[in-house]
């Protein structure tokens, strides 16, 4: 285990390395929108990661449920809160692009509100897991969480975007023309987020699994 | 016996320990209004549309059933009811099922009870034609927020934040409920007849308590183990 975490620690640096260059050497600076532009790699190559780390959270539930193996617990606790920190990147990214290009911090469009809506969704999943002691209640009460949360996330965008489609809405993001450079660019920068992602997951993995030895140990010595 | 028997009698026990003390239904009603009076001083004289009007039934309503909510277990769990339930040969989703059926009813009181406060205050006129559709419109968000409501509550009830916990976790599940609830509201008010607009939100409505009922069913008997 140590030394695939090396090994994906490594891959990870060298994805992220390679996405900087791509990002802001290689990919020309955007006519129209100026260097502003560059944050929009990042911010959509980890828009998606939120919603493939709460599905994991999703996945790990029921198999947690049907199981009742601990690791898939903790693999899903762990992805939450992986999810839950790069959606806040994501949260705090959108706005510093919308700023300039829409005019405008915020806008309730359903991608943003439902990005919103899962940050809200996995704050209280980690919340809940905060306030139970007993070890496997609480497993089972978050899976039970994790497993009804995702299931709302679909049908809230879906609502977000019918109550926007009926209304008319004022604000329209800009279509943007990618240039081949660019696209290049953000698929790089799309999967370097991925691995960073697994990277993350793995290491908050590590963590709990040493906690747990530790605990172990501390209860063998009469602790 | 079947389902349905064991359900109803769960119903029929709650109502008596409801009636006995009127606890929820009473606190939930002077909230309900108290909701109502503080968004009349929170928007003071801005605000006349129905679409506001719609926006702030719906706060208080999903409020009052926060409320509501957090003590269908309450009572069960301190006096060492749950147990005895727990203990009874039926299916836990009996359980589930009469403890939805209750909180239904008891919230449905409530909002019957406020609805003519609510249109004096507000509306200053009963839509009488579309009344039903609006009474069908509550009765199909309440089978949504009291699905979800229960299941967290069952969950909630057993932590130690106990009524911190469910408002936190009910709220972001029931957006989309709020979200339809509030947009046929202002349909049904300002349309003096039926809309397909609204049938939309219907619809949105019996596919998220299908699914939301259907989740309750599967995963509460994780909730109430051991």
């Amino acid at each position: 285990m140590e030394r695939k975490a090396q090994i994906l620690s490594g891959v990870t640096f060298i994805a992220m390395v390679l996405a900087i260059y791509m990002v802001f050497i290689y990919a020309p600076i955007e006519r129209k929108m100026g260097i502003i532009q560059k944050i929009f790699y990042f911010h959509v190559s980890t828009a998606w990661i939120p919603y493939l780390a709460f599905f994991v959270v999703f996945l790990c539930s029921i198999l947690f449920l049907w199981k009742r193996e601990k690791s898939w617990d903790t693999i899903a606790m762990s992805s939450a809160e992986v999810g839950l920190v790069i959606d806040t990147l994501v949260l705090i990214t959108g706005p510093i692009w919308a700023k300039p290009i829409w005019g405008v911090w915020w806008t309730w469009e359903p991608r943003l509100t439902t990005s919103l809506i899962m940050w809200l969704l996995y704050a209280g999943y980690l919340l809940l897991r905060r306030s139970v002691e007993d070890e496997m209640r609480r497993a089972r009460f978050a899976a039970v969480y994790g497993f009804a949360a995702f299931i709302s996330v679909p049908i809230s965008f879906m609502s977000i975007r019918w109550w926007r489609t009926i209304h008319p809405v004022v604000i329209k993001p800009t279509g943007i023309e990618l240039e081949p450079p660019m696209i290049s660019a953000l698929i790089v920068c799309l999967v370097a987020f991925t691995i960073f992602y697994f990277c993350l997951l793995q290491q908050r993995y590590r963590l709990e699994r040493i906690k747990d030895e530790i605990e172990d140990i501390k209860s063998e010595l009469g602790g | 016996m079947n389902y349905i028997r064991q359900i109803l009698i769960i119903v029929r026990k709650d109502i008596a320990a409801e009636i006995r003390t009127k606890e929820m239904l009473n606190s939930m009603l002077v909230f309900v209004i108290l909701t109502m009076v503080i968004f009349h001083f929170a928007f003071g004289e801005v605000f006349e549309g129905v679409e506001i009007a719609a926006g702030i039934l719906w706060a208080a309503f999903l409020f009052a059933a926060v409320l509501g909510l957090n003590r269908i277990f309450v009572h069960e769990k301190d006096e060492g009811c749950l147990d005895g339930l727990m203990l009874c040969p039926t299916d836990r989703a009996v359980i589930y099922f009469g403890k939805v059926v209750s909180s239904l009813i008891f919230i449905f009181v409530v909002q019957i009870l406020a609805l003519p406060i609510f249109f004096v205050f507000f509306i200053k006129m009963i839509p009488l034609s579309t009344l039903w559709l609006l009474i069908l419109l509550i009765i199909l968000s309440n089978v949504g927020i009291t699905s979800v409501g229960t299941l967290l509550s069952a969950i909630s009830i057993n932590t130690k934040a106990r009524d911190l916990m469910l408002p936190i976790l009910f709220f972001p599940v029931i957006i989309p409920i709020l979200i339809a609830a509030v947009k046929s509201t202002g349909l049904i008010m300002t349309a003096s007849k039926f809309s397909g607009d609204i049938l939309i939100w219907l619809r949105m409505l019996v596919i998220y308590d299908i699914i939301f009922l259907l989740v309750g069913f599967l995963t509460f008997e994780y909730v109430l183990e051991e």
